[in-house]
């Protein structure tokens, strides 16, 4: 290239960025933008609507979105902020979390949007709403700060980290040291167009250690643009696989995590945090040590909403395919997984299937798998000539299967099969 | 960090630039491309001994190495980057309390010389008494070498270190002979090492005191993670810095989009790290210098960019295992994002970056002109990070407040690579630090580099 080439391509990039400037948000202003069809209409950014379908989003192909500025357009609300939660054995944890308040649809409520920070302070849960989305949305995830009520001194900003998101662009990665993050009564909308399924997950990845161990942490997955289509009994996909290998009739997200108490009671006490001595004993699935990770309840009996409303109990009828999308957020150690009784067949790792389409001569059958912070596998369960009955999940790490002092408990769940 | 950061980073983008400017012809070899650093060669006279490396959190950290030749004794120990079928000659004395010697997995060394051990023969702790290793550096690849005698706490102490063997065709110079193994498969523009590991700052308290028979190796609780002998802030520090002299090798990332970056990574501890590449997923192509394919594979599989062997896996976070080495081509192209990340008004093609849409204009994955999508908060909203050029397109800055960005000279992508299990991101109980550093991904108009 040569020195004039390159000085008409720095004049050009810099006319468009001031071209692209837009005038600043400012305040709570999550955006799910719209344009009217009318040519040359604008597009409006600070659109919102009711969530009809009550399933955490606004999907323009459910028709909650009027005037999209894209058929495959899905928009999401979480506040990020603190709360509390309870571990299996009744002990209440201080955590920071996210809320989904998608359906908090501030115009139509006659509130101005900064009522987000009243309405959604205090109310974060273990682990985040759990997000789905489809191969080929258009996300415009919108996130609220909505401080930590609890720890007045800390003026701490979250983001959210999609994690393994594919070519991610720097500014929506939701790195602090990267790029921006959001501060307590402000909005920051992410963009992501979504070009591959798999098993992803999210998480706050401001000073990632202390949020993270303190619960920022959610399943996230995308179907594939397979879904719908047929191969042999199954309709639903894990990857676009061509083949139908990788086909389920049900799927479970499971996610692994664990807390330190300790960490968490020196935080709302207001003292130095343990990083060094850092040593989780609360493992759990899903945000629930054993045995409320078989509570098929949403809401679990304790003081705080903030408990996990995500069940981890896998349900199936003999002859089955049940696809497990496992995760780990741990933030200290790797796990090792273990099914009794039915064999784990790993199809997917990383977010990606194991071998090209219609290849699946690169899957393999286990009787466990391993997973350090950050890791996500797409496991198998083949129910065909298992009988009716119930069988464990749990971590072969057998100093996990305890709620702290409590034994048979931590990271366990059942598979019940009828 | 900051300051120092930019500083050097801004005097070795000058460099590079006044190199370029009279080097520099076609618009895509414009920059160089990045080696692995370490010491050349097939003769290596190591000394083991003791010094003090220096931590984030403003420690220093009591340790035993390997110094080469007449060099400072370093953590890890030089990398030795050798020739295929070369044969290796490592002569070993120890300075140490104690004797010691040098393993390298995976070949078939001859020892003589120093006194009989149990793995190998070993130089005893006299500083004079040599041990001297020989093997030929049969297959390329990326291997790991370390203490032989007393591991559990000689490793811990930090005596080890990492070997590149060249394939017998690489040429630096070729981009088609600039290869891990041999051909296309491994073929990089830009090439990293990261060797991880850890320590329990006890121990290395303990064996500075002399009081080994307090080491209990069995109570390990490390406290510090480290890259290239570094942690964070360290890593994002060029290599060799004079204030750093026992840990020569920094793990800043840099590539151009498109590229193929050949990450060589070393578990070198005791525990297993899962490294996470914030921007994509990378695929492991090989462990432990054994290429993940089937015999008779020649690229039969394709990558984002070029092809890759057969059994290859994608993921976003390696289990990098004590003692194994793990290879994997990294490549960042930004398609599919939906918006141009160059930041271009429309869709002239006259406009189009350097492989900007190599698939043509009408291709799904090219965003040629299509607008930023959202609209994003006012300055007083956010917290900025150092590495925020202050606009969300590649290659171009935006206004930041005073003080804030400034390490991130081309306006480049930044992505931070850690381990996943975050509590190795940490200093001996302070965050920010340990196994951490950043990638940057330049805009095809920055000088990634200074060529070889």
């Amino acid at each position: 290239m040569s020195i004039l080439q390159k000085r008409w391509m720095s004049l050009a990039v810099g006319l468009l960025v001031a071209a692209v400037a837009l005038p600043a948000q400012a305040g709570v202003f999550p955006q799910c933008p719209t344009r009217d069809p009318a040519p040359g209409s604008p597009v409006v950014y600070g659109s919102w609507f009711s969530d009809v379908n009550g399933d955490g989003m606004l999907r323009a192909g459910d028709g909650e979105i009027i005037n999209p500025v894209s058929p495959a357009q899905v928009c999401v609300h979480l506040a990020a902020g603190d709360g509390f939660t309870n571990m299996a054995d009744g002990r209440e944890q201080y955590i920071f979390g996210f809320v989904n308040a998608t359906g908090f649809n501030a115009p139509a409520m006659n509130e101005p949007w900064d009522a987000v920070m009243m309405g959604y302070m205090e109310k974060a849960q273990f682990p985040a709403p759990t997000l789905t989305f489809r191969e080929g949305d258009e996300v415009y995830l919108s996130l609220t700060n909505v401080g930590m009520i609890n720890r007045p001194d800390l003026f701490d900003p979250h983001s959210v980290h999609w994690h393994g998101f594919p070519n991610a662009a720097a500014i929506f990665d939701g790195v602090p040291d990267a790029s921006i993050v959001i501060n307590m009564g402000s909005t920051l909308t992410y963009y992501y167009k979504v070009v591959e399924a798999g098993t992803f997950m999210y998480h706050c990845h401001v000073e990632a250690t202390e949020h993270m161990q303190m619960g920022m942490l959610g399943n996230l997955y995308v179907s594939p643009a397979q879904d719908g289509t047929t191969f042999g009994p199954f309709s639903r996909f894990a990857y676009n696989d061509g083949d139908g290998s990788t086909g389920y009739d049900v799927a479970y997200p499971l996610q692994i995590a664990s807390f330190d108490p300790v960490f968490h009671e020196k935080h709302i006490g207001v003292q130095p945090l343990p990083f060094a001595d850092m040593d989780d004993k609360y493992p759990m699935l899903n945000g629930r040590g054993y045995p409320d990770t078989v509570n098929p309840a949403l809401a679990l009996p304790y003081e705080h909403g903030g408990s996990s409303p995500i069940p981890a109990l896998i349900s199936a009828t003999s002859g089955q395919k049940i696809l497990l999308r496992v995760s780990s957020l741990s933030t200290t150690s790797f796990h090792t997984l273990t099914v009794q009784g039915i064999p784990m067949q790993v199809i997917g790792k990383g977010s990606r299937k194991l071998g090209l389409p219609g290849d699946a001569s690169q899957y393999y059958t286990t009787g466990s798998i391993t997973l350090g912070g950050g890791q996500s596998m797409d496991v198998l369960l083949d129910t065909t000539g298992i009988q009716p009955g119930t069988y464990f999940l749990y971590t072969t790490n057998l100093d996990h299967l305890a709620n702290e002092a409590d034994d048979f408990g931590g990271m366990m769940t059942e598979i019940r099969i009828q | 960090m900051n300051k120092l950061f930019q500083h050097r980073i801004l005097r070795s983008l000058t460099l590079a630039a006044a190199l370029l400017c009279c080097a520099a012809s076609a618009a895509l070899a414009m920059h160089g491309s990045v080696a692995v650093p370490g010491v050349a060669g097939s003769d290596f006279s190591f000394t083991a001994r003791a010094g003090h490396i220096t931590t984030g959190d403003g420690n220093n950290v009591y340790f035993w190495g390997y110094a080469n030749a007449d060099g400072a004794v370093q953590y890890p120990g030089p990398t030795l980057i050798v020739n295929q079928n070369a044969v290796v000659t490592i002569r070993l004395v120890s300075r140490l309390p104690e004797a010691t010697s040098l393993i390298v997995p995976g070949f078939s060394v001859s020892a003589s010389g120093g006194q009989p051990g149990l793995l190998t023969r070993e130089a005893p702790p006299d500083g004079v008494t040599a041990v001297t290793y020989t093997f030929t550096a049969d297959r390329p690849g990326t291997f790991t070498y370390y203490s032989g005698t007393h591991s559990d706490l000689q490793v811990e102490m930090g005596l080890l270190g990492a070997i590149v063997i060249r394939p017998a065709n690489f040429d630096a110079a070729d981009p088609l002979l600039r290869t891990a193994y041999g051909d296309a498969r491994s073929a990089y523009d830009q090439e990293y090492l990261y060797l991880l590991s850890e320590m329990d700052l006890e121990t290395h308290i303990l064996a500075e005191k002399g009081l080994f028979s307090e080491i209990d190796t069995t109570k390990f609780w490390p406290v510090y993670w480290f890259i290239n002998g570094r942690t964070a802030p360290d890593t994002m520090l060029a290599d060799e810095v004079s204030w750093l002299p026992h840990q020569p090798y920094g793990a800043m990332t840099m590539m151009n989009a498109g590229e193929r970056v050949l990450l060589r990574m070393v578990g070198g501890g005791r525990d297993m790290h899962p490294f996470h590449t914030h921007g994509n997923n990378f695929d492991q192509i090989a462990r432990d210098g054994w290429l993940l394919a089937t015999p008779g594979d020649t690229g039969t599989r394709t990558a984002e960019v070029g092809v890759i062997p057969d059994k290859s896996v994608s993921d976003f976070t390696l289990t990098v295992v004590p003692g194994a080495t793990h290879d994997a081509i990294f490549t960042w192209t930004g398609r599919g994002l939906g918006w141009d990340f160059y930041g271009h008004a429309d869709a002239d093609p006259a406009t189009l970056a350097p492989n900007e849409c190599p698939g043509g204009l009408l291709d799904p994955l090219c965003d040629h002109g299509k607008p930023f999508p959202v609209i994003l908060p006012g300055q007083q909203e956010v917290a900025f990070g150092a590495f925020y050029s202050g606009s969300p397109f590649l290659g171009a800055a935006g206004s930041l407040p005073p003080g804030e960005g400034g390490n991130n000279p081309n306006s480049g992508f930044a992505y931070m690579w850690h381990s996943h299990n975050e509590k190795e991101m940490t200093n001996n109980d302070i965050f920010p630090g340990g196994l951490m550093t950043m990638a940057i991904v330049e805009a095809p108009s920055a000088p990634v580099v200074v060529a070889p």
